[in-house]
């Protein structure tokens, strides 16, 4: 019962922050207008040059261009959640330098929730908008049947997906407390997550994807449970039920990270306020 | 005078230069971001290759000469001219500096060049080696291919170097311009075959782009670069990327007016 009431405070806290972050948007409209013409031109360029290529090409690894579409288009919406999620691991060296961890650490809520929860990043809707236009597309190209066994797939991918690219962020930004430096690693990562879960995995050398998909489970985002779900060949035999297993991935990641980040916790030194 | 105005220009050079070399994280960063982006393009095309040698009258080798160049013009081809002059409107700066008795805008050319120049040893040679080292050795198709090559990069540098001029005036009406930054940045990696030459592209979105200043950036020079050109292409391609050079230029003349007119009736 009393784990119950704790989630709800959880819940209701966490609505609240969404609520200030779309109240945010609202009162603001300028400052999102031009980021909801960047982002999603990114992204549509970005599945532009696939269409032109596989047009002239017929495949890339014996993946069709709905298949591609099918393939980018999670990739992205997944990227978008862990966008509006999971962003502030990306800024965490900045955090620990300024000591901002203090306020986080006064608070009757767990550090982690409050970190990530409290400063939900809305804007990321700019991406998920063009990854859902392009899914859907993809959808449409391949056949897909909008079965509630597929809905609940696609469910569980996404929530996979974005807990193993949100995991990662927080393993990376983690890294901050020992180091005590605030480089930014966010766009290069996101530059590999960019190449390796938009196109095909199986089109990098093998070596590469060995350690894609067992050391840094970035394999798993994407490529496995979409080529699993679409039944094209990935390289990797004996991969059955590879959405389920994107699902406990992701489960598994984002525990390590949260296990990672309050040991690194511990090490924090506040600066002095 | 004039000797004298020379100096400054040549001094705002130099002083570039040693501030670019001051940030070695950026320096390492860049390399990084520029190496992951060349080494999985290439891969992109090798996987596109695997069922056909040539296609559109390409070969992957081709390709691959093609990728390592484009990945070194991408640096050259860097400018923060936009950023620069959003910055100085944002903070204000921009009526100070205009009210020095020197032509901003060739102290912002001075200072692109300077950027360029340590660029050119910080990052370029060293993705040189990267892609010569894990793709392929990009190895021009001649030395006449080599020579037009550099004057159509010369050309393609101020056509480059004008758009971003012309676009970061906007700032002078347009607060709020990163957002804009990145559409243009976007639009340039697509419109210019810096990542898939046009080649490949569809026949009718082709002839467009051919006509827009964009092509002549990367497209262009890469072109010559491969021996991807008919003489009649080679021709009409660097008579249009002149004449890309000159009407930009003539935008440029004419917004430059305009901005400065603007600035010294606001700034008294």
């Amino acid at each position: 019962m009393k784990y119950i009431k704790t989630l709800t405070h959880y819940f209701e806290v966490t609505f609240a922050c969404i609520r200030m972050a779309i109240l945010t948007i609202v009162e603001y409209p300028s400052s999102i207008a031009g980021w909801l013409l960047s982002n999603p031109l990114q992204f549509i360029v970005g599945f532009a040059t696939i269409q032109f290529v596989v047009q002239e090409f017929g495949e890339i690894n014996g993946w069709s261009y709905g298949q591609l579409a099918f393939l980018y288009g999670l990739s992205v919406i997944s990227h978008a959640l862990s966008m509006i999620f999971f962003i502030q691991g990306w800024f965490m060296g900045y955090y620990v330098l300024e000591g901002e961890f203090d306020r986080y650490l006064t608070r009757p809520l767990g550090v982690l929730y409050q970190f990530f929860f409290t400063q939900i990043n809305i804007f990321g809707i700019t991406d998920l908008l063009p990854g859902i236009v392009v899914f859907l597309y993809g959808c449409h190209k391949v056949g897909f049947a909008w079965s509630l066994q597929n809905i609940l797939c696609i469910l569980a991918l996404l929530i996979g997906a974005t807990l193993i690219r949100g995991g990662i962020y927080i393993l990376i930004g983690t890294t901050s407390f020992f180091t005590r430096s605030a480089n930014d690693f966010g766009q290069y990562t996101q530059e590999i997550f960019d190449k390796t879960t938009m196109y095909p995995l199986s089109m990098y050398p093998e070596s590469l994807q060995f350690l894609l998909t067992y050391l840094i489970p970035i394999g798993w985002v994407s490529f496995y449970p979409v080529s699993s779900m679409l039944g094209v060949d990935n390289g990797l035999t004996g991969f059955p039920g590879a959405i389920g297993l994107t699902f406990v991935i992701g489960i598994a990641v984002i525990v390590v990270a949260g296990i990672f980040f309050n040991y690194g916790l511990k090490k924090y030194e506040s600066a002095g306020n | 005078m004039k000797q004298k105005n020379g100096n400054v220009y040549f001094y705002v050079y130099k002083t570039q230069i040693l501030k670019s070399l001051a940030y070695k994280f950026d320096v390492y960063g860049n390399i990084i971001m520029q190496t992951i982006i060349m080494i999985a393009t290439a891969f992109f095309w090798k996987a596109l290759f695997r069922n056909a040698t040539m296609v559109k009258g390409v070969t992957v080798d081709t390709m691959m000469t093609y990728t390592v160049i484009s990945s070194m013009l991408s640096v050259v081809l860097t400018t923060g001219v936009e950023r620069r002059i959003t910055d100085s409107v944002q903070k204000g700066t921009i009526a100070i500096d205009m009210m020095r008795p020197v032509n901003l805008f060739k102290v912002f050319f001075a200072e692109n060049l300077g950027t360029v120049t340590a660029l050119f040893f910080q990052n370029l040679l060293p993705i040189f080696l990267i892609g010569s080292l894990f793709i392929k050795l990009p190895t021009p198709s001649g030395l006449p291919e080599l020579l037009l090559f550099l004057l159509s990069l010369l050309l393609a540098f101020f056509i480059n170097w004008y758009l971003s001029v012309i676009f970061g005036m906007w700032a002078f009406s347009i607060i709020q311009m990163d957002a804009l930054i990145q559409v243009k940045k976007h639009l340039i990696r697509l419109l210019s075959g810096s990542m898939i030459p046009l080649w490949f592209f569809p026949e009718w979105l082709r002839s467009i782009l051919e006509c827009l200043p964009f092509a002549y950036i990367y497209q262009m020079p890469l072109t010559i670069y491969v021996g991807q050109y008919t003489k009649e292409s080679l021709v009409r391609g660097l008579l249009v990327q002149t004449i890309w050079v000159v009407v930009l230029f003539t935008i440029f003349r004419f917004m430059e007016k305009r901005v400065t007119d603007k600035v010294m009736i606001q700034g008294g």
